[in-house]
């Protein structure tokens, strides 16, 4: 139900506003499901994030965005062992833009970041995406919140890194990323865009069926804390993985460290250039946190 | 999958361009060009192909810079963002 209301206004932008644009919306109605644990999209469990917002499946990912924050609320995404290969065989020239779908009173602009002192990060990110329509629409300010600078080009990226190689080595993953708003006020750029006060990045391992999440501060320095999807649900007032049965929700998965890709070279070196599954499938069996410093 | 030997991005010319030369991301800006990541030029082919394609960028870049008669001393600092009540406290 919830799905269809969100959806019918979105086609209806998309028609009314922009008739000669890609139409994100309309390739999506087939494909959302798939990005989707059993495809059953996130829940919004706390009713003030729901105001104003619009899904939009892409098709490579699909995002909750929201009109207060101007930003996504999740991203979700099946990262599969196949799509990680042809992800990172990809060459990357790109362009961030605003969301052609979305009302211009309700999305981020270009200007709303510039000289903004942050970066625009990707919630799902480029890296993950397997071809070249993925790749630009991942670059939808859709799917953009503003990132300590940092954070965007370290420990997160070495985050996202983690991830992929945990989907080489299980063979496939549903990952869900989004911004978390806490506190008595925000920061907002330009007046119109959200800056979160944390990051989170959501995974569902069906191999192991286990699940948890990577959590962040929106600010330089490598610490994170990994949390079970119960524990994400009462911090964010989202529930990434509605399908997932409450014991997999209440036990947090062990999850691998952020991954710098230097030590992923090496790692890749020494295990004989495999690449897929590689170091890591080995001695995989209840361990997954392999050490890797 | 092809590497792109002249990439397209025009520096400072617009904040949308983003280009990856292996680990190395690029992203064009009015203000500023961010580049970070990290990328091994490898004593072979690929080395020499990617060391190209990061070498017409940076003489793109210092063309620009050189190029411009109204270049300050420095850019503006950033804008500060404001403060707002969080609308879902």
């Amino acid at each position: 139900m919830r799905r269809h209301v969100r959806i019918l206004p979105l086609l209806l932008g998309v028609a009314l506003l922009l008739p000669a644009a890609p139409q994100p919306g309309l390739s999506a109605l087939s494909t959302c499901p798939a990005h989707f644990v059993a495809g059953d999209d996130p829940a919004i469990v706390n009713p003030r994030l729901a105001q104003d917002t619009r899904e939009i499946c892409y098709s490579g990912y699909a995002v909750l965005h929201s009109g207060i924050t101007r930003t996504p609320l999740w991203s979700a995404e099946h990262l599969t062992r196949d799509r990680v290969a042809d992800a990172e065989a990809m060459t990357r020239e790109n362009a961030f833009h605003p969301e052609p779908s979305l009302p211009p009173a309700e999305r981020a602009e270009l200007k709303d970041y510039q000289r903004s002192g942050f970066d625009r990060g990707h919630m799902a990110p480029s890296g993950d995406m397997p071809d070249p329509q993925s790749q630009q629409e991942s670059f939808s300010l859709a799917n953009m919140v503003p990132q300590n600078r940092e954070n965007n080009r370290g420990l997160w990226a070495h985050i996202e890194m983690a991830v992929r190689r945990l989907a080489e080595r299980d063979g496939d993953l549903y990952v869900v990323t989004g911004p978390v708003f806490r506190g008595e006020t925000l920061q907002r750029l330009n007046g119109r865009v959200l800056v979160p006060t944390m990051l989170y990045k959501a995974v569902y391992d069906p191999a192991r069926r286990q699940a948890g999440a990577y959590l962040v501060r929106n600010e330089a320095g490598d610490q994170y804390e990994t949390v079970s999807l119960a524990q994400l649900k009462d911090l964010t007032g989202i529930d990434v993985f509605p399908a997932l049965p409450p014991d997999v929700k209440a036990a947090a998965m062990p999850l691998p460290p952020p991954l710098d890709e230097r030590q992923r070279r090496r790692s890749r070196t020494t295990a004989g250039g495999g690449g897929r599954g590689g170091a890591e499938g080995s001695g995989a069996e209840g361990s997954s946190a392999p050490s890797r410093r | 999958m092809p590497t792109s030997a002249k990439p397209k991005l025009q520096p400072f010319a617009n904040d949308a361009d983003s280009l990856e030369i292996a680990g190395l991301t690029i992203e064009n800006g009015a203000d500023s060009i961010a580049v970070y990541g990290n990328l091994d030029l490898t004593r072979d082919k690929p080395g020499l192909e990617k060391a190209r394609t990061l070498k017409s960028i940076l003489d793109a870049v210092v063309q620009a810079l050189e190029g411009d008669k109204a270049l300050p001393d420095k850019i503006e600092p950033p804008k500060k963002p404001d403060v707002v009540k969080n609308p879902f406290g």
